[in-house]
């Protein structure tokens, strides 16, 4: 059992079961790292906030560098207009980012190497944006299914494709990142396994990949959250800035 | 005062690290491409999905299985070629 690759994906129940109106609400492994990955981001955000000296400690310097880096990705993809959306940028990203690098801990749980996690992240933005788009600019907004300069006979057929091809958001965004984090943590316990099976003779050499397998996993986790960020930011210039 | 003297001294000497380091900047952007192979794959894929789940239910609506899901699974796959064309155009222009 130990060596079932997939095992580490298991969701179990902690505690007691909490069912409420037929739903079963229960505290389950999938929830305590998400409070971890919650605390620890708080924490690092709250010690890096409390003193505002000018020459900044670690933990000052780690959450003004985080700063920047969204501030400057939001205004690089989505403009000036956008700056208000910051918190929930700042707060997905950093959030996403700590599930992954929790992740990455021996014994600990990913909690975006789950669809559901990251399909709920991926819907809910979606439709905030359609709304948003909607609220900015009326029924304009449906004009970006109606790309200019498209003949009238072949604009049915357009119109469907940009449906679908605007409807295939969540999805892809969704399965980027759950796919990325459980087939990395899925190929780390094969490895893992490979060490045990080969045991003291032959194990060396898949232990030299699981470690940088490691290496890579955390370059992945990085980047992931970046991407999921990212992708964020384009999908609101789109609802904020109409051109098509 | 003193601090401030310090710091400034400290800005000069991160300033010129940074100039010199500017030139052999170029690994940097190995870790985005990474990203950016990531992001085209899901993108072709989840079009094709959706289009062809949109099929289906039509179908099911209408009953004139399987017209409708042939129909969408190619719009489907145009669309996601869509994407990713576009997607390939935004990183060039990153790329700028």
């Amino acid at each position: 059992m130990a060596t079932n690759p997939m095992h580490q994906f298991k969701v179990h129940r902690i505690g007691p079961e909490i069912e409420i109106s037929g739903v079963d609400l229960s505290f389950t492994n999938a929830s305590l790292f998400m409070l971890i990955s919650a605390a620890l981001l708080a924490l690092l955000l709250l010690l890096g906030t409390r003193e505002k000296k000018l020459i900044p400690n670690k933990a000052q310097l780690l959450s003004e560098m985080l700063y920047n880096f969204i501030a400057k990705m939001i205004s690089d993809t989505a403009g000036k207009k956008a700056k208000p959306y910051f918190p929930f940028i700042f707060s997905l990203f950093i959030f996403i980012l700590f599930c992954n690098m929790v992740g990455m801990l021996p014994y600990s749980f990913t909690v975006t190497s789950h669809i559901i996690v990251t399909l709920t992240f991926a819907i809910f933005i979606f439709i905030g944006v359609t709304i948003l788009g909607f609220i900015m600019h009326g029924f304009k907004y449906l004009k970006i299914f109606v790309p200019s300069g498209v003949p009238i006979v072949l604009l049915p057929i357009i119109s469907i494709i940009e449906i679908i091809s605007y409807l295939s958001r969540p999805i892809s965004l969704s399965v980027r990142l759950f796919a990325n984090m459980m087939a990395g943590h899925t190929m780390l316990k094969v490895f893992g396994g490979f060490v045990i099976s080969l045991g003291l003779i032959g194990g060396w050499l898949p232990l030299t990949f699981s470690v940088a397998l490691t290496g890579l996993e955390i370059l992945v986790a990085f980047l992931q959250a970046y991407v999921f960020a990212i992708l964020t930011c384009i999908y609101l210039n789109d609802a904020l800035n109409l051109h098509h | 005062m003193s601090d401030l003297e310090d710091i400034k001294t400290r800005l000069k000497i991160a300033k010129s690290k940074l100039a010199s380091k500017n030139n052999i900047r170029d690994n940097k952007g190995k870790g985005n491409y990474l990203g950016n192979a990531f992001k085209l794959g899901t993108e072709l894929v989840a079009a094709v999905i959706v289009g062809t789940i949109i099929g289906f239910i039509l179908d099911s609506w209408f009953d004139t299985k399987p017209i409708l899901i042939i129909l969408f699974f190619l719009f489907g796959a145009a669309a996601g070629i869509i994407n990713v064309f576009r997607a390939a155009k935004r990183m060039q222009k990153e790329e700028d």
